[in-house]
């Protein structure tokens, strides 16, 4: 009799979280109508307060790029950067968010980077000035990047009124401005949002005129 | 322990640290390149022009010294073959090394660059061939993302047995470099040339003798009929340059420059339209 009482009540839990689980899809589109990647999608409820979901991300060096490109994390996450190359790195960011420096290195660094202020962070390498990442430091444990095909997927969103914002380091003005009110049932659903993008413009790493920045 | 020892051991240290902190880096330019008026004359009728194609190739070890100072160490391997006037023809080789300083963290901090390069050129005509060392300083700071300046002093000394082909040339610089987009750049210069000049001439040409430092008859660099005159002169040149580099991938990218270049020495004065389109390789 006891064994039934907590298995009817593990089935009432599950088929509650079920209900109340519900999963947005959204694509992100620019102007042209062309999917846009590495766009950080981000889901925010006025009224939740949540823990830290996933203490620690890495970013890594490879072949003189930060992989990945573009990093979506929560307020209070560590991020590791190890250097896979063998070579130094040296990063470093200017941004209000997180301004730091890890003055050059190889392997793994002692220390992995808090990232304790909300905000959109640029990342660089004093070395090599075509390596460019972004980290996206978020309020919220409902993110994700948007892929090649300009989709991204927040799952496990309890039911609720929630404020959906887009994020791209090429964005015209405040991400703000790229939000929508979506009140989520037990229902998936499914959100477009089209963005005002500046030209992507990025450092190169070919051969170009410039011979004193790291060539 | 013996002080050959020590100094073996010390050196062998020197070299794994060395490695360990060096950066390996090739880069590679080849493509055709046309003057205008190869023979440097200022009479439309002797003005020879030809086109070259040529080739450039540089292995190149960088070493980050500080934060904010690299040193690069490097060679090259260079030639230029001309499709009319093969006493240009050359092959060089060259050492090179670099010092940059960065005032401050980031690609749009100002920079200075000072550069030498020793090198040997083997000319076709043999009497051209010399030792060349050269000393750039050069300086830069980003205007903005998208728009820096550049500006430099450089002088060039060409030693030769023969002291005919002797030079030595200092050169300002200053240009402008803009990206319109990520895959484009566009510089716009000026360059100040002053030094010495071989400019050809079918005799007889007192005005040319009279500035003339030296002069060689019955030169047969633009062929016998007719001979020319080369004289050797100090010379100023003024030139305005246009280059666009396009980049096609990560390390390959095309590019192609124009110059015009007016040189003076009252009363001669000539000018040379020089072209160039061409691949660049980076590794």
């Amino acid at each position: 009799m006891n064994g039934f009482r907590v298995l009817s009540l593990l089935v009432l839990v599950a088929l509650r979280n079920n209900l109340s689980a519900a999963a947005l899809t959204v694509t992100v589109k620019d102007a042209g109508g062309a999917a846009v990647s590495d766009a950080v999608v981000y889901a925010q409820r006025d009224d939740a307060i949540s823990g830290l979901v996933k203490s620690q991300a890495v970013i890594d060096q490879r072949d003189k790029q930060f992989v990945p490109y573009m990093t979506a994390v929560q307020v209070g996450t560590s991020i590791i950067f190890p250097n896979s190359d063998n070579i130094r790195h040296h990063v470093y960011s200017f941004s209000p968010a997180k301004k730091f420096e890890l003055p050059l290195y190889s392997g793994v660094p002692a220390k992995p980077v808090v990232f304790d202020k909300v905000g959109f962070v640029t990342l660089g390498c004093n070395i090599h000035d075509w390596m460019i990442a972004y980290v996206a430091v978020l309020p919220t444990p409902h993110f994700q990047v948007t892929g090649q095909d300009g989709r991204a997927s927040l799952k496990n969103l309890s039911a609720g009124q929630y404020r959906v914002a887009v994020w791209h380091p090429s964005l015209k003005g405040a991400p703000e401005n790229a939000a929508q009110d979506v009140d989520l049932g037990s229902a998936a659903k499914e959100l477009l949002f089209t963005l005002d993008l500046k030209p992507d413009f990025r450092a190169k790493r070919a051969p170009g005129l410039s011979t004193g920045g790291y060539r | 322990m013996k002080l050959p020892t020590l100094v073996a051991l010390n050196v062998l240290c020197a070299m794994t640290v060395s490695h360990a902190l060096a950066e390996w880096r090739f880069d590679a330019e080849t493509g055709a390149f046309y003057d205008s008026n190869l023979s440097n004359s200022d009479r439309a009728s002797d003005v020879r022009d030809d086109w070259a194609w040529k080739s450039d190739v540089r292995a190149n070890d960088g070493f980050q010294l500080t934060r904010d100072l690299r040193l690069n160490i490097g060679a090259d391997l260079r030639g230029e073959v001309w499709d009319h006037f093969g006493s240009f023809n050359e092959i060089g080789i060259g050492a090179l090394s670099g010092l940059r300083y960065r005032f401050g963290l980031g690609r749009q901090a100002p920079w200075l660059l000072l550069e030498n390069r020793l090198g040997y050129d083997r000319f076709q005509d043999t009497e051209r061939s010399g030792y060349e060392e050269t000393i750039d300083l050069r300086g830069g700071v980003s205007l903005s993302e998208r728009v820096s300046l550049e500006a430099g002093y450089g002088f060039e000394n060409y030693a030769v047995p023969d002291t005919f082909y002797d030079r030595q040339v200092h050169i300002g610089s200053a240009r402008v470099i803009v990206d319109p987009i990520s895959s484009l750049q566009i510089a716009v210069g000026y360059n100040y040339r002053e030094g010495d000049v071989i400019s050809y001439a079918v005799p007889p040409r007192p005005d040319i003798r009279r500035l003339a430092t030296e002069e060689r008859e019955d030169d047969t660099t633009f062929g016998s009929n007719p001979l020319f005159t080369a004289y050797k002169l100090l010379g100023r040149t003024h030139s305005v340059s246009v280059s666009a580099v396009y980049a096609l991938t990560r390390y390959a990218s095309v590019g192609v420059d124009y110059e015009y270049a007016v040189t003076l020495h009252d009363p001669l004065q000539y000018e040379n339209h020089l072209v160039a389109a061409k691949v660049l390789l980076t590794y």
